[in-house]
């Protein structure tokens, strides 16, 4: 498991130990990378990362579209591992979770432990600070920090 | 024993049902191979001699000849429990140990039966055999303790516990002389690890350590569930199968036992089984390195 | 038809003992019919009885046995006992520590048939 912010260590570890999930991804509503595990390669962080933003922003266009409300969580089941997709929010913002489970788990079971990792988070989260202007070479050092941050490099 | 000799025993009991000439009447009538009414006739004497070592002894070896080993070894332990010098429990319990492959509490307990009783019908011949297989074992020849006298054997009462060391006869010795020693009992530690014990599916293919895998995950979500839910710490799991009765408990906070049995061994007998096979497990886990 | 199911559940919860039933989707832990479960986070005991159960299921497979048509949690403060429904269900019941299982498993039993 890697984290940016140590905050999310407690609480991540004890939902990975608790929903016996294979992969778990923490990003931002704009694909920042937060916490990872179980992910072997940046590129495939990047991506799924970048999905899942995509997905989440999708589901909740469609929702404002049919008028049927923005879609918090959303699950598909393949044929050997199930995906779990969810967003909350933050003082900090809306973030979103992507969590990978197989037949050590389900997704009552992913579900169950997620509602309290964000009731966890929460908890944990520290107070805001002021808002800052972020510069496209900014972004790009924090993504890269990120990554190595996230692989331990 | 002759059908008039049982005839004077049974009126002299029915004319003073306190008297102690139950235990020649039924060890004659098992000996007859009338075990139902030696049961009878045991049971009998132990509801007003609960005390005497020799009516449980009677009522172990009346179980022993009707297959049901783990009643008598209880009824044999009762008996060393009270009499720890019992000739006839050590070697019934010395008999169900070579049965279950534990030579050496075998050795032991028959070497105490002859110190007690050295004109003991057959137990010299016993404890020679016993040596002889140990030795076999052990791959000795002409092993020191072959020429040790017998009668030098330990008078010191022995105790059917604490069982043996070693991986090789830890499957059976764990639940020596306890129904399902050799298949159907299984212990394991929390990491899904047989300890000890044996299951074997109804295709005879050995699966102990499969299963043991298997109910590492089932020890873990059992815990977690009755945690989470507020229901306190976990005692049992119980399941019924179409062909099968299985039943899970914990004998240390560290381990597991599984026993499996035919579906027509109800649960509930399951659960009393389990706590003896328990402590049987508890003596193993517990005893010193 | 969920009226129904929570009929079915309503003869497993007057039991004596029996502090709610439910209907799960084995498979993945989910609630689709429950009754009397107040005081009880139901999407806790759907999710957690469902994993107990098919771990438990692939222990008995591992052992060469069939999957449990009966599976009883027993706890120092209660239990939850469960049997299989059609369509990869599972009726649950959680009760009290000191509850008649056989008429809860009689009672279960029923609703599952009722589920058909």
């Amino acid at each position: 498991m890697r984290v940016i912010e140590p905050w999310v260590a407690e609480p991540l570890q004890r939902f990975l130990s608790e929903s016996s999930a294979r992969l778990v991804l923490l990003t931002t509503s704009s694909g920042q990378v937060v916490a990872q595990h179980g992910f072997t390669r940046a590129l495939d962080v990047m991506s799924a990362s970048a999905l899942g933003a995509a997905i989440m922003a999708s589901t909740e266009e469609l929702g404002r579209l049919t008028a049927s409300g923005a879609s918090r969580a959303l699950s598909h089941q393949g044929g050997t591992r199930g995906l779990f997709l969810s967003a909350f929010d933050l003082p900090h913002g809306r973030w979103i979770g992507l969590v990978v489970y197989d037949r050590d788990s389900s997704l009552g079971l992913v579900r169950l432990f997620f509602d309290r990792l964000v009731q966890e988070l929460l908890a944990a989260a520290p107070p805001v600070g002021p808002a800052r202007e972020v510069l496209a070479a900014d972004f790009e050092h924090e993504l890269n920090a990120s990554l190595r941050s996230l692989f331990g490099r | 024993m002759s059908n008039d000799d049982i005839r004077v025993l049974t009126a002299q009991l029915a004319a003073d049902p306190s008297s102690l000439v139950f235990l020649p009447l039924g060890e004659a009538l098992r000996r007859r191979g009338q075990l139902g009414a030696a049961e009878k006739i045991a049971m009998a004497g132990l509801m007003r001699y609960p005390e005497l070592a020799d009516a449980h002894d009677l009522l172990a070896r009346v179980l022993g000849d009707r297959g049901e080993l783990e009643r008598a070894f209880d009824e044999w332990d009762i008996a060393l429990r009270l009499d720890g010098r019992h000739a006839g429990a050590h070697k019934g319990i010395g008999f169900l140990y070579f049965v279950a492959g534990d030579l050496a509490q075998a050795l032991e307990h028959l070497e105490a039966a002859h110190a007690a009783d050295p004109k003991a019908d057959g137990v010299a011949a016993a404890v020679a055999r016993v040596r002889e297989a140990l030795d076999t074992e052990s791959g000795r020849a002409g092993v020191a303790d072959a020429g040790r006298p017998v009668s030098e054997a330990a008078a010191k009462p022995v105790s059917p516990s604490p069982l043996p060391d070693g991986p090789s006869v830890a499957g059976a010795a764990i639940f020596a002389g306890l129904e399902g020693a050799q298949d159907g009992l299984l212990l394991l530690d929390g990491s899904g690890l047989r300890l000890g014990g044996g299951l074997t599916a109804p295709d005879g293919r050995a699966v102990g350590d499969a299963v043991a895998a298997h109910l590492a995950g089932v020890f873990r979500d059992a815990s977690r569930a009755t945690r989470l839910l507020s229901l306190g710490a976990w005692t049992s799991v119980a399941a019924e199968t179409a062909d099968a009765n299985l039943f899970l408990c914990a004998p240390t906070p560290d381990s597991l036992l599984l026993l499996v049995r035919d579906s027509s061994v109800p649960i509930g007998r399951l659960a009393l089984q389990a706590e003896r096979a328990s402590e049987a497990a508890r003596r193993w886990l517990e005893r010193p390195a | 038809m969920k009226t129904d199911i929570v009929g079915s559940l309503e003869s497993v919860t007057r039991v004596r003992g029996v502090r709610g039933a439910m209907v799960v989707s084995a498979e993945e832990g989910l609630v689709v019919a429950e009754s009397s479960m107040e005081g009880i986070d139901g999407a806790a005991v759907a999710a957690l009885t469902a994993g107990v159960v098919a771990k438990l299921g692939r222990a008995t497979e591992a052992a060469g046995r069939t999957t449990p048509a009966f599976v009883h949690l027993q706890a120092e403060g209660g239990a939850l006992l469960a049997v299989p429904a059609p369509g990869d269900l599972l009726v649950v019941a959680v009760t009290d520590a000191e509850v008649n299982v056989g008429l809860v498993r009689l009672e279960l039993r029923h609703a599952a048939e009722h589920l058909a």
